[in-house]
């Protein structure tokens, strides 16, 4: 409409207009005319404004980015997202940025003689499918793999597992969401049968307790922290306790910081259990009709060896049984291990045990990076489901994510090596029904899961798989024990192919290196941690030969002879991909809202039913698949209830002694996200945040004579590093306890990590392993 | 030349279609307001007769409830404002 | 006679109440009539509240004397902005690191005032009641580079003469979007206003009234704390 008049007719319209609007807004206080930018020539710098989720963690804020001349300049909270309501956190205010770096890989690279050599896309893509080719011929379907990545786009990952697991039939497909997610998902499959939350962010406005399970939120999900402290600001009694081993910006915001000693949160959790039943708290008629009470094996290990498996096997039991299981972890014997006093267990029990109080729990990485992760989270489902307090609003259990879509494309379509987009590849009907989608013969799809994560890097390692993918991740910064992994990417006859934005030690590996278009770059969507799918479209140009992951997957499928199966057009090919993708998750319990309402409005959460997100699942009130005729209906469950765990305390594998006396913890800090390859190249979050660090408590450091700044070097038995001491900053870490975040490539804390994971969910520790500290 | 701007108020309910009526009429333009019932219309005509047939158009909308002129400027006097 | 002493107390003090609250009512009904405004409360309009909510010890900005040698530039205001519309940096050392905001940064950035240490004014939070001030707000440690960037900030909206207003004499228009920045005074009026955007008449606190949103507000809503 704006024709930027310069002649007279124009001003006077203008005038004429401007003369109007404020009339108007003499009469209507707060008047806005959305469309008088157009006539008037004046305002923000006219901006286009388009919607998307943010590209960072799993809160899955939404996002307006103003687009000018094609480039992305600036960006504001959506105010119309029900996740985040306009507002944002420095990550995702300055996120744009992150397009921007100056080393952005923009041409395919291949490696020859030791150097990089810049390759046309196309002769590089050519490359990567007859390596594939080769591999295959040689050692067999099970020696090439794809490695992910949550914060692959919904049509990434489905590509993705279609190409692997559909056509080129090995299930060598996982993600680092293994290392990140997949003790949630354990979780919930054994607690409720059915991956993903079953409440969402609105509960966060009915709760008025929020229990922070070893998660610290004021750092890593700021928004939805912002979210309690305004529920606490506006409504009485609302009360924030912080359940961690480290003191934090999120113990210091809370009304009860409560200290544990690490890995002791499963026997607290049973305390709080055991003084649930002792007072008469327990919701008898919610878990006479919707539990059952089940305990599984023991004494599992901790998969410290190659080749190590694990099969739970469980078995029924009863209410006496479980109580008399319980006798063991009065708050009184759990003080003693736990170091939480039993004042303390108990007033977190009368917290949960209230009926007149609803009470949300949190966690993420604490409870998830534990070599006893699916148990812990088992746990804090008992409580919630011992109260009756789930399922409905404002009681709610809370799995958070790291990841933008580590549910969307992960979880949901299945990028482990044991999923597939709807159900396991153990079931011969699962497989049948993706084979019928996908257009393959339904025997090409292996019915045998091959390698998790660390077990796949292992494999790689000792030779059993020769070829590896990796896409918008960076292994080589995360994996746990890093030293073993990088020196088995790195063995002859190994082939790595890398696709990214920018250069990191995971490129440092790769044989041919595929720039990739991030984010905003292509079109495509994200799922968070309240079940929300999210749609992009394409607002700028990718640099130079940079192409989506989805389309370079595409572009090998096509050079492996699956053209029929990969036949998308390059205009409509997410469209396309998506529609498709949907008809996998086709009923009631989880179908995905179509591309034309993601596009109206900020997401849908699934399963979205004849027009609706569902809010709360397993509700009669507010979800459609619940259909036994009671309040509510645990349908992921044969028997149509929920799980209460007998689950133990049991010791993490390596614990300090005198050789090693210190617990090391790792984590992220606020500004930077994940192995910092993003983040560290936004100026204002890189200035704020410059490198990495070793926390000390005061005392610890008073005793080794160690001040903020001097030189501190760690030890484990699997490697060292040395840092800058930072005594009584970010964080403050227990007595005999230390913590380094690993967002940075030129400290690998991950050197010393142990790769240690749960049993169940295959998903390693970082929170828990013994090192040495010495001043330099 | 002719300019006015008018404050339109539409029939209950019936913004949008006033909205979509009146910038099908050849020499107006409107501007919607977002939050309250209310748009700016401004009208381009070379001499008073399209004018005041203008007008007449306006206020035979149907979803047109009352039309309230602000200002106008006719030639390169200006001859009227709030 | 001790009981008749007590109903005799007793009604005094009733009297004197009565005296009190009537003088009281008296004297209010003095003051200007006011009535409050029902607004009708739609998602729609940029919200001027936050433009009264002071603390009744906040500086009384219609008084305040101009202090040349203390005075902020809009090149100041942008300077520590990766973009116009970006939360600023914190160009100072952090007090703490792990406090949160109603502890630390809102005793200065609350209410302002002149701060002897930096020898400058705070500038004043639009936005005080939300007190995880780092979330968005962080300091800048370093002045290095990680990599390099080739982001470009656009420039900041024209002010001065002319600009955001159709001619001269009106009332300009407001150039920005109003999320996070309601509180028109916070940036706008005050020792700690940039000069070049400092309104001469803070006392008209209505400012939306004659100020209208230049911007394309579609998408400006209620934010986050103002939404139940």
């Amino acid at each position: 409409m704006y024709r930027g008049w310069t002649d007279r007719r124009g001003f006077i319209k203008k005038m004429a207009a401007l003369s109007a609007m404020t009339a108007a807004s003499a009469i209507f206080p707060g008047i806005l005319f959305p469309e008088a930018q157009e006539w008037l020539g004046t305002g923000s710098e006219g901006l286009d404004w388009k919607k998307s989720p943010c590209r960072f963690c799993g809160v899955g804020c939404g996002l307006l980015i103003g687009i000018k001349g094609g480039k992305a300049v600036a960006v504001k909270g959506d105010v119309r997202s029900s996740v985040n309501k306009g507002l944002c956190c420095v990550k995702g205010y300055h996120s744009i940025m992150a397009m921007y770096g100056k080393d952005r890989l923009t041409k395919a690279l291949v490696k020859r003689d030791g150097a990089y050599v810049e390759t046309p896309m196309a002769d590089a893509l050519d490359l990567v499918a007859s390596q594939i080719e080769r591999t295959v011929e040689a050692y067999g379907k099970d020696a090439v793999s794809i490695y992910g990545s949550g914060q692959w786009t919904i049509p990434d990952g489905y590509v993705a597992s279609k190409l692997f697991k559909g056509c080129i039939g090995t299930n060598n497909v996982e993600a680092n969401a293994r290392l990140c997610m997949s003790t949630a998902v354990t979780g919930f499959l054994t607690s409720f049968g059915l991956d993903e939350p079953m409440g969402c962010y609105e509960d966060i406005d009915h709760a008025d307790v929020f229990v922070l399970w070893g998660n610290n939120m004021a750092e890593m999900h700021p928004v939805l922290f912002s979210r309690l402290l305004d529920q606490r600001l506006k409504r009485k009694g609302v009360k924030i306790i912080d359940f961690a081993t480290r003191t934090t910006r999120t113990s210091m915001a809370a009304d009860r910081s409560i200290l544990f000693q690490p890995q002791t949160d499963l026997a607290v959790a049973n305390a709080i259990c055991h003084e649930i039943i002792e007072n008469n708290w327990v919701n008898r008629v919610f878990v006479e009709s919707h539990c059952s009470f089940r305990k599984g094996l023991t004494q599992m290990g901790y998969g410290l060896e190659d080749h190590y498996e694990f099969k739970d096997q469980s078995e029924k039991i009863d209410f006496k049984a479980y109580k008399k299981f319980l006798a063991d972890y009065t708050p009184e014997k759990v003080e003693k291990r736990s170091g939480v006093s039993a004042k303390d267990i108990k007033y977190m029990a009368s917290l949960y045990g209230d009926p007149n109080k609803k009470v949300m729990s949190f966690w993420c990485m604490g409870m998830n990076q534990h070599t006893r992760g699916t148990w812990i989270q088992n746990l804090v489902y008992n409580i919630h489901l011992l109260t009756g307090k789930i399922a409905s609003p404002g009681n709610s259990p809370f799995s958070l994510t790291g990841q933008p879509s580590a549910c969307g494309t992960v979880r949901e379509v299945g990028t482990l090596t044991h999923r597939l987009p709807h159900g396991l590849v153990t079931n011969e009907r699962d497989r049948a029904f993706a084979a019928k989608i996908w257009q393959v013969p339904a025997k090409n799809i292996s019915p045998r899961p091959t390698y998790h994560t660390v077990e796949m890097f292992r494999a790689l390692d000792r030779g059993d798989i020769r070829f590896m993918w990796i896409q918008v991740t960076n292994p080589m910064v995360t994996l746990p024990k890093l030293k073993r992994y990088r020196n088995g990417a790195q063995k002859a006859d190994r082939f790595i192919v890398v696709s990214d934005v920018y250069p990191t030690p995971t490129t440092d590996v790769a044989d041919v290196i595929l720039p990739s278009a991030m984010w905003i770059e292509r079109a495509g969507m994200y799922g968070n941690s309240e079940r929300r799918t999210q749609y992009f479209e394409q607002m700028v140009e990718p640099p130079g030969e940079a192409m989506s992951d989805t389309w370079q997957l595409i572009e090998v499928a096509r050079r492996l002879g699956f053209e029929r199966q990969f036949s998308y057009e390059e205009e409509t090919h997410i469209e396309e991909i998506y529609a498709e993708y949907r008809k996998h998750h086709d009923n009631d319990k989880h179908n995905m809202a179509p591309l034309s309402v993601l596009q109206s409005q900020p997401g849908a959460m699934w399963p979205y039913v004849r027009g609706k997100s569902t809010k709360w699942r397993y509700n009669l009130k507010y979800d459609p698949a619940c259909t036994n005729g009671k309040d509510f209906h645990f349908y992921g469950k044969p028997d149509g209830r929920a799980v209460i765990w007998q689950r133990p305390y049991e010791p993490a594998p390596e614990v300090p002694d005198e050789a090693y006396p210190y617990w090391l913890c790792t984590g992220r800090v606020l500004e930077h996200w994940h192995t910092g390859s993003m983040t560290r190249r936004i100026p204002i979050l890189h200035r704020a945040m410059p490198h990495a660090y070793v926390e000390l408590n005061p005392a610890d450091a008073k005793r080794l004579q160690i001040q903020t700044g001097d030189g501190v070097k760690i030890r484990s038995r699997r490697g060292e590093i040395t840092l800058p001491a930072a005594v009584n900053q970010r964080g403050v870490p227990a007595p005999k306890q230390v913590f380094v975040p690993f967002f940075d490539e030129n400290s690998l804390i991950n050197e010393l990590t142990l790769d240690a994971f749960d049993p169940i969910s295959k998903q390693p520790d970082y929170k828990k392993c013994a090192v040495r500290v010495e001043k330099l | 030349m002719r300019i006015k701007s008018y404050l339109a108020y539409p029939q209950e309910g019936r913004k949008e279609e006033l909205a979509r009526s009146i910038s099908n009429v050849e020499g107006c333009a409107v501007i919607p307001a977002k939050n309250r019932d209310v748009l700016i219309v401004i009208t381009d005509s070379e001499n008073q007769a399209a004018d005041d047939r203008l007008r007449q158009r306006l206020e035979c909308t149907e979803s047109l409830k009352w039309l309230a002129m602000v200002s106008g400027f006719s030639g390169s006097e200006r001859q009227s404002n709030v | 006679m001790k009981k008749r002493l007590g109903i005799i107390c007793l009604f005094t003090l009733l009297f004197a109440t009565f005296i009190a609250i009537w003088d009281y009512s008296y004297r209010k009904s003095l003051e200007p009539a006011y009535t409050p405004l029902k607004r009708r409360i739609t998602d729609r309009i940029p919200l001027e509240s936050g433009v009264f909510r002071r603390d009744k010890h906040a500086l009384d900005y219609a008084d305040m004397a101009i202090d040349e040698k203390h005075r902020h530039s809009i090149a100041d205001y942008y300077r520590n902005r990766a973009f116009p519309g970006a939360p600023p940096t914190i160009p100072h050392p952090l007090l703490d690191e792990r406090s949160m905001g109603g502890k630390d940064c809102l005793s200065c950035h609350e209410n302002g005032g002149f701060v002897p240490k930096w020898n400058a004014y705070a500038p004043v939070t639009p936005h005080p009641e939300m007190i995880n001030c780092r979330q968005c707000h962080v300091a800048q440690k370093v002045q290095t580079q990680f990599r390099g960037t080739n982001f470009e900030k656009i420039p900041a909206p024209a002010i001065g003469k002319g600009a955001n207003r159709a001619s001269d004499g009106r009332p300009p228009v407001i150039p920005h979007s109003l999320q996070m920045r309601e509180n028109c005074l916070a940036c706008h009026a005050g020792p700690s206003a940039p000069k070049e955007i400092r309104t001469q008449h803070p006392q008209l606190v209505n400012c939306m009234q004659c100020h209208i949103s230049g911007q394309a507000s579609t998408t400006d809503q209620k934010p986050l704390r103002e939404r139940i």
